[in-house]
């Protein structure tokens, strides 16, 4: 176990590494000048060569790449994420005030799904080609195609007609105001939830209808035990392991998602200012916002393999 | 060897002899066989059949240019003679609609084409050479995962500069990794094959064996991924058309119609949103259930194995 936690951990330092290259390799190396999108093309063709050269060295970009890679690791290291090039607040004050919102999005939308989607699948499992799962099948292959950032406005606009309603749109802190913030949270959550549900309801049904033909579970049944006990007892514990694992990928699905979902509902969130970045092409702060999105990805897929290995002796043992 | 039976395989693998009569009717006999396996699949393999006919035949079906403005109806919601309603600046709905579904197929085939049968062509290699190269290969393409896919599109087209070349890479670049992974974890299974060492051992060469005896044998899990790939990047490419980040204005694509319903106000007019939106949807459900019927026919042990 030891062991598997220190090959784990070690794998992730080279993985945060290697996506540290190759975020800066997209954003910095790849072609277009930030002061074009500082300055726009106009503004960009009045100055003159010195004035660029000024520009260009104030802002750390005529140095060479490899110094410029090391100087950014450094303010990451050192707490320093910049600043945009179009607002006072720096990146870390930003992250600081809307960052918890988006977190909250994220967190509630992966219980709603699980609240959702492994009761679905259990109906489903216990009477295959039944009514209520072919229901549900589809049910979870229309939402697996419907874009949730559409979703997102459609229930924007519904809301709005039928009762004149409209969540606030300031950010409001989860301790200070918890009602307009759970009004904040709420949308984005239940489209980002009912998205991951479907991929969890499929994947919780094949795995159940695997489990339920195992023989440990025929055991169960013979020795006397109610077909409940043995559902919860015996066949879920093991059907969801896969789940668990399949749900931190779909934390991918969540951080990007957030992203155009919160420009749906409008919401004051950390993916409303990365839209913010990418429609201004602010590129600073979109490689520092990439970065961390794919970090906290990382880190929470470790910390997933962990806790499998955790629950599950088969790997523990290996 | 006689070959009067006509072998009903269903490997849809293009061969010189399908330019023939015999082989159409190989293809037709094997599109029958698929319709009667699985009615419902061929159903919306119909539907996804249609909106590429659509996109291919935008010009004759939109009632008007999609492009030109009608000062005298801005705005308005679905008349008779705008079906679909018009946007802020007086254009038909209708056939922005008809014409994003050129945007959005091009997108999703290029992408398709290019990352798809990249990684596939990747994971073959790596499974089959194994060694030093497999393992490089694998810890490049899990690097490239541990980025959300949109996420990964968003910085690349970004970066690219908007259009349609640099939305096709952003989101060919995203489809690597899964092609890469799902294929070579069928060659890994294939290369065990008593039948693939036969061939070893009577002495066929190593490209030999790759080429003539495991790449057809992928053929199946390919078009499978490939399809349902076509549904994600249809979804990603709406996604950075909404974000700002896809194929710019004023060619129409579903998502910066969506992302253009939200100029002009913090409410959009639902037709605006409605129409574009279900066409992403029905779309990408029609590319899922043919992609899941294929599966199911093809080869049933890989359900679940080919979940995105």
């Amino acid at each position: 176990m030891y062991s598997y936690i220190m090959r784990r951990l070690a794998f992730g330092v080279v993985t945060v590494f290697a996506v540290s290259v190759i975020v800066f390799v997209i954003l910095r190396i790849l072609p277009g000048d930030p002061l074009v999108a500082v300055f726009g093309m106009e503004g960009f063709i009045k100055l003159s060569a010195a004035e660029r050269a000024n520009y260009m060295a104030a802002l750390g970009l005529s140095d060479p790449l490899w110094l410029q890679y090391l100087h950014w690791l450094r303010d990451i290291a050192s707490g320093n994420l910049g600043h945009s090039f179009f607002r006072a607040e720096s990146v870390g004050e930003m992250i600081a005030r809307r960052g918890p919102l988006t977190a909250e999005i994220a967190v509630l939308s992966v219980v709603l799904s699980w609240l959702v989607g492994v009761p679905v699948a259990i109906i489903s499992a216990l009477k295959p080609n039944s009514l209520g799962d072919n229901v549900s099948r589809f049910l979870s292959i229309l939402f697996l195609a419907v874009p949730g950032f559409w979703l997102g406005m459609l229930i924007v606009l519904f809301l709005l007609f039928a009762f004149g309603y409209r969540a606030p749109l300031a950010g409001a802190s989860l301790w200070e105001y918890p009602v307009a913030n759970l009004q904040i949270v709420i949308g984005p959550a239940v489209v980002l939830g009912l998205g991951q549900a479907a991929y969890i309801a499929r994947m919780a049904r094949s795995s159940l209808l695997e489990v339920i033909r195992e023989d440990y579970v025929r055991t169960a049944r013979a020795k006397g035990l109610g077909r409940r006990p043995v559902i919860s007892r015996h066949a879920l514990p093991n059907a969801l392991l896969p789940v668990i694992t399949l749900s931190g990928i779909l934390l991918g699905f969540v951080l990007a998602g957030s992203i155009p979902v919160e420009r749906a509902f409008g919401t004051p969130g950390l993916g409303y200012s990365m839209f913010t970045a990418v429609s201004e092409r602010d590129v600073f702060v979109m490689q520092n916002l990439v970065f961390l999105y794919s970090i906290i990805f990382v880190l929470l897929n470790i910390a997933i393999d962990l806790a499998i290995a955790w629950l599950d002796p088969r790997i523990r043992y290996q | 060897m006689t070959a009067a039976e006509p072998d009903a395989d269903l490997t849809l693998a293009p061969r010189a002899a399908a330019i023939k009569p015999a082989g159409l009717r190989r293809v037709a006999r094997a599109l029958g066989m698929f319709a009667r396996r699985s009615p419902l699949s061929a159903f919306w393999g119909c539907i996804a059949a249609l909106i590429v006919l659509m996109a291919v035949a935008a010009p004759v079906l939109a009632p008007y240019d999609p492009l030109k403005s009608d000062f005298r109806a801005m705005t308005k919601p679905p008349t008779e003679r705008h079906v679909f309603g018009t946007d802020q600046i007086g254009r038909d709905v209708l056939s922005r609609v008809i014409y994003g579904s050129r945007a959005s197929l091009t997108v999703a085939i290029g992408a398709v084409v290019f990352g798809t049968t990249l990684g596939a062509l990747w994971g073959l290699a790596s499974g089959f050479l194994g060694g030093r190269f497999d393992l490089i290969s694998q810890r490049i393409i899990e690097f490239l995962q541990s980025f959300p896919d949109l996420i990964l599109a968003m910085a690349i087209a970004m970066a690219l500069g908007a259009g349609f070349g640099t939305v096709i890479v952003a989101i060919a670049i995203t489809r690597i990794p899964f092609g890469g992974r799902v294929i070579r974890a069928v060659v890994l299974s294939l290369k065990e094959m008593s039948y693939v060492e036969a061939a070893r051992g009577v002495g066929a060469s190593k490209m030999r064996v790759m080429l003539r005896h495991i790449l057809p044998q992928c053929v199946a899990p390919y078009l499978i991924l490939a399809t349902t790939h076509l549904g994600v990047a249809i979804v990603i490419e709406a996604a950075l058309g909404f974000l700002g980040v896809g194929i710019p204005p004023p060619t129409p694509t579903w998502g910066n119609m969506l992302a253009d319903s939200l100029n002009g106000g913090l409410v959009p007019p639902w037709w605006l949103v409605l129409f574009p939106g279900a066409a992403i949807t029905l779309t990408v459900l029609a590319f899922n259930l043919l992609g899941d019927g294929i599966r199911d026919v093809l080869d049933p042990r890989l359900r679940g194995a080919v979940s995105r």
